[in-house]
């Protein structure tokens, strides 16, 4: 690690006015990615600016048939939450296996979206609800929101402030772990929505992904054996040593049929 | 045999070392400071073969804080260059081994990647990171050769010039004549190529070294982690050609060893060298990532093997060729555990008349591979233990009953192997039939059904093996007991724990033959003020020769005490007995405890023991079911029979299986260091890419004890350290390929990842559907 100034920012406000102020500065919530590569050094933010105990990111509301959920909110607070379990039953299941309890209990749901790392959790139920990001600045559809590995619609000194999802009618997440890491080496969320049904795809592909073929299959018939004609195209997929990209894209399948039966 | 001694050995005695590991209280490597340190970070090759064309220190050198910088030029000067060798016995046709130099720093040339080029000693930790960043190092890139059989092909790139072929050593045991002719007249031969993959051990500890120089005496003080402080020295007086009596090696607690930590390393000897320069101690603390890199890796063997059976199913011979990849230097311990242990084990568990196997031990690109717990044994068991699996399918019999007509039947033994191996005594039927019991083998073929009908495969796998226990440097082993005025026992061994429980064993031992409470004792182990002649702890070894010598010198204690006991209760010797902690005149009523008798005059007892191999031995019996549309498999049943002779404490005896069976199946599921075979860039050098085990893959051990006491100890005790890993990579990979047989799958190398079994799954499906 190098060294590096550290400041516990004291509202939104001053985070955001440090970003603005230091084109070497980074926000550290849970910094479940950060610390590591800091670590490794592979890289040297300065200052660090700690925005994990801002009450502007904290708290899980419903109304209005939305979920709302602050960036801050750790992995463990939106699984055990009362609230999260009655109004999207599967969202709380997905932070529930999102690494491990140490992980849980440090990991937030902003930090990871928008980290977005292509093999995360969180990814999938954001845009397969077609939930809203609610940043400092403006309100971005998740459509718009996620442009390919770790790579996002937030500009420079945008701060992600909370989660607004849609309550679905029905909806579940299944999850292949990738068996070093625990991340997802696919990971499937159906959602029933007002406005049908959609399918979004973590961990197999360059970034989260939305599976048409599936939603239009589903649309018709919401039960695994829809999908038993599909076939998901490897090309496009990733491949390491532990999957190569044809095993990815079979498991996407089995994951989504497995969702599909959990619905 | 000394009955009295299952009074408190044979019980369930709760750790005395746990509470001070579980609070934060145990004393590791890292945690030994001295004043006035500096700090060691090493600059490791980014290349895997290359020659060094020149190093460029001049902006790490100017860097505030930094002391000095050493590079390859320096170790050679100061000589530290030739890691010690236990490879003395001749190989094939006379064959010296070949052991190539390895300075402490790379010296003009680098062989894998990790290899320190040069080591910066800096006032900080993080100075030495820093300027280490600054050195410029140009290399011209070598040709890399990461697979074993590549590199022992003609025209493969060579290693070092001292080395001909890569090939530093060949060796042979067994009749390859005898064996031939049992092939010529076999039946039927069952042929198996198998990888046992190259696995990282990963102890919890990161490796840490501190080195403080001594310039009046020219001695060292080496604050370093052990598996014993006498290995650890004789090693390190080796490397540096520093007097053995002028290096005081300390340790303490040891978090997790496997064998890893039982080498001297080449950066504890650039240490020393810094140290005596500079006239500061030096020290350094691995990362995980230069754990991944270059602590040293295990197993990676690859082996050939044939069994030759009759019209009966009788074994008649076996024949192996066996390819060891030591990585780019010899390690100690490498060489010799992988051929020396396979071959005393040649047979395994079963009457073959013939033998015969030739090992290769080659140099690649990588990083060196020494002895992992069990050290060549669980690959042996591994390699016959598939065999006799694969030859019981191909000629249609039951494995169980395979390996009865073939067992070395109890009357048999001591039995003599025809490479010359005597296995002191087993009884393989009775733990074959106790296992099959508990397995519930005979309701294997319903449940197979079942889980048929649930769309999964499930399969059962069986190992039988047997395994000699005891290595070490030195041929005795020796234990100090002392007794404290309040009546407190001391005892010191070299034998150190890693985590084995040493400090609870040795005590039940002590406290059983002194007849006192196990809480009154005290081990200390490898105290540097209280030298000790003897071995560390490895090839489960500890109980059988530090554990009897601390019931010969608690014996001997007792036989001194009398003595002095005598003087004070005016009485002969002969007139004194000796019972729980007092010693009392026969015809009177007076009496000295132990501890009064400490007060008065010191009080302490030496014993040293010369104990060779035991042999325990187990059948484990594993059953899977294997989800086919994800090749993900769970293991639903796992049962270990084992004959560990007599058991001193059943808890840490269930412990050590415990942990050896995960271990080996974590290999089996996940484990596997890949290096890229056109870079030698190791491709799994941290915990997002390396699968280590985790908690769920094995949920339930049902185990069983049978035992067959050894007289090789007085404790009637055989080594079982190692033995889980031993029985587990066979049995769990048979259940795996027993449930993938019926698509006509008859091998699969580890690890048996998800993706590995589905592929397999859908290639024997093309297979099925293209007849």
């Amino acid at each position: 690690m190098y060294s590096f100034h550290y400041i516990e920012a004291k509202s939104l406000k001053e985070a955001g006015d440090l970003l603005a102020a230091n084109p070497d500065a980074k926000l550290l919530a849970g910094g479940m990615t950060l610390i590591p590569t800091m670590k490794a050094r592979l890289a040297q933010p300065s200052p660090l600016v700690d925005i994990a105990g801002l009450g502007e990111l904290t708290g899980i509301e419903l109304g209005d048939g939305k979920l709302v959920i602050g960036a801050a909110t750790k992995h463990h607070d939106v699984a055990t939450s009362g609230v999260v379990k009655k109004a999207i039953p599967a969202l709380a299941r997905l932070a529930g296996l999102i690494g491990d309890p140490q992980v849980r209990n440090l990991g937030t749901l902003g930090g990871s979206v928008a980290n977005n790392d292509p093999a995360a959790d969180y990814p999938a139920a954001v845009l397969a609800l077609g939930a809203t990001v609610i940043t400092t600045r403006r309100e971005i559809a998740a459509e718009d929101y996620f442009q390919g590995m770790f790579a996002t619609a937030l500009e420079p000194g945008e701060i992600v402030v909370r989660l607004s999802f849609p309550i679905p009618r029905r909806a579940a997440y299944a999850k292949f772990p990738h068996p070093a890491s625990g991340y997802a080496m696919a990971g499937v969320f159906i959602a029933g929505t007002a406005n049908g049904v959609r399918v979004a795809v973590t961990g197999a592909g360059p970034g989260v992904f939305r599976w048409p073929d599936a939603e239009a299959a589903l649309a018709k018939n919401m039960n695994p054996a829809a999908l038993d004609a599909l076939v998901v195209a490897a090309d496009d997929l990733n491949e390491d040593l532990h999957a190569p990209r044809e095993y990815r894209a079979h498991l996407v399948k089995v994951m989504a049929q497995r969702a599909a039966a959990a619905l | 045999m000394d009955h009295h001694l299952l009074e408190v050995a044979g019980t369930h005695v709760s750790r005395l070392e746990d509470l001070r590991l579980v609070t934060g209280s145990g004393r590791y490597a890292s945690d030994w400071n001295l004043p006035g340190q500096l700090h060691a970070c090493f600059l490791r090759s980014d290349r895997a073969h290359a020659r060094i064309v020149s190093i460029n220190a001049g902006s790490a050198r100017k860097h505030p804080g930094v002391m000095r910088i050493f590079t390859g030029a320096d170790a050679v000067a100061a000589g530290h260059t030739r890691p010690m060798t236990i490879l003395t016995f001749k190989g094939k046709d006379g064959m010296q081994a070949r052991v190539p130099a390895r300075p402490a720093l790379a010296h003009e040339r680098v062989r894998c990647v990790g290899e320190p080029v040069a080591m910066v000693v800096a006032e900080t930790a993080l100075i030495a990171q820093d300027a280490a960043g600054l050195i410029e190092v140009e290399y011209e890139e070598l040709p890399v050769v990461i697979d074993p059989e590549e590199a022992l092909a003609a025209g493969a790139p060579q290693l070092h010039d001292s080395v001909p072929g890569n090939l530093p050593f060949e060796f042979e045991a067994g009749d390859a004549a005898a064996t031939a002719a049992a092939f010529a007249r076999a039946a039927h031969v069952t042929r198996l190529k198998l990888a046992v993959t190259r696995v990282a051990p990963n102890p919890m500890e990161p490796r840490a070294c501190l080195v403080a120089y001594d310039a009046r005496e020219g001695s060292y003080t080496v604050h370093v982690h052990v598996q014993g402080v006498n290995m650890m020295r004789k090693q390190l007086a080796a490397y540096t050609g520093v007097a053995e009596e002028k290096i005081r090696v300390v340790a303490r607690d040891v978090g997790g060893a496997f064998g890893q930590r039982s080498l001297a390393y080449p950066e504890y000897c650039a240490q020393m060298l810094a140290a005596k320069e500079l006239g500061r101690p030096v020290k350094w603390v691995a990362t995980r990532s230069e754990g991944f890199l270059t602590d040293s890796h295990g197993r990676a063997n690859f082996v050939s093997g044939e069994l030759a059976l009759d019209r009966d199913g009788k074994f008649l011979g076996l024949r192996l060729d066996w390819i060891a990849d030591m990585g780019a230097y010899l390690t100690p311990t490498g060489p010799v555990s992988h051929i020396r242990n396979p071959s005393t084990c040649l047979t395994g568990v079963y009457r073959i008349p013939a033998l015969y196997g030739r090992w290769r031990t080659v140099l690649t690109n990588t990083n060196p591979v020494a002895a992992y717990r069990g050290a060549g044994r669980p690959d042996i068991a591994y390699v016959i233990e598939r065999l006799v699996n694969q030859a019981a399918a191909e000629i249609g019999v039951d494995p169980a009953e395979l390996r009865r007509r073939n067992f070395i039947p109890p009357e048999a033994f001591p039995y003599k192997t025809p490479t010359g191996s005597i296995y002191e005594n087993a009884d393989l039927p009775g733990l074959l039939e106790k296992a099959l019991k508990l397995a519930d083998w005979k309701g294997f073929a319903q449940r197979r059904r079942q889980s048929e009908t649930a769309g999964r495969l499930r399969g059962i796998g069986i190992s039988t093996v047997i395994e000699n226990t005891g290595a070490g440097l030195f041929p005795k082993d020796e234990v100090a007991i002392e007794v404290a005025a309040d009546g407190a026992v001391t005892v010191y061994s070299v034998s150190h724990s890693q985590g084995q429980g040493h400090e609870t064993t040795f005590a039940m031992i002590v406290a059983e033959a002194l007849g006192i409470p196990t809480e009154r004792v005290r081990l200390r182990q490898g105290d540097e003020d209280r030298p000790l002649f003897g071995n560390h702890t490895g090839g489960s070894r500890s109980t059988v020769g530090a554990g009897s010598a601390c019931h010969l010198a608690a014996k001997k204690l007792i036989e001194q005490g009398k003595t002095l006991a005598a003087l004070d209760l005016g009485v002969e010797p002969s007139q004194v007995e000796y019972a729980n902690g007092t010693f009392r005149a026969r015809d009177s009523q007076r009496a000295i405890t132990l501890g009064d008798l400490a007060g008065a005059k010191a009080f302490s007892a030496t014993a040293e023991g010369s104990f060779s191999s035991t042999f325990p031995n187990g059948c484990h019996i594993a059953e899977v079911e294997i989800d086919p549309e994800t090749g993900v498999t769970e293991i639903v049943s796992y049962v270990a029979v084992d004959d560990c002779g007599r058991v001193i404490n059943h808890a840490i005896v269930e412990g050590q299986m415990h942990g050896g069976v995960v271990q080996g199946a974590g290999q089996v599921f996940g484990e596997h260091v890949v290096y890229d075979r056109n870079t030698g860039q190791l491709m799994t050098g941290s915990f997002a890419d390396y699968t280590m085990p985790r908690a769920g893959l094995v949920r339930e051990i049902r185990m069983e004890e049978h035992p067959t006491p050894s007289k090789v100890s007085p404790l009637g005790v055989k080594g079982m350290g190692e033995s889980g890993c031993t029985a587990s990579l066979a049995a769990l990979t048979n259940a795996v390929i027993d449930a993938l047989r019926p698509l006509g799958i008859h091998h699969l190398d580890m690890p048996l990842t998800p993706a590995r079994v589905w592929g397999a799954i859908q290639a024997a499906k093309s297979r099925f559907v293209r007849k």
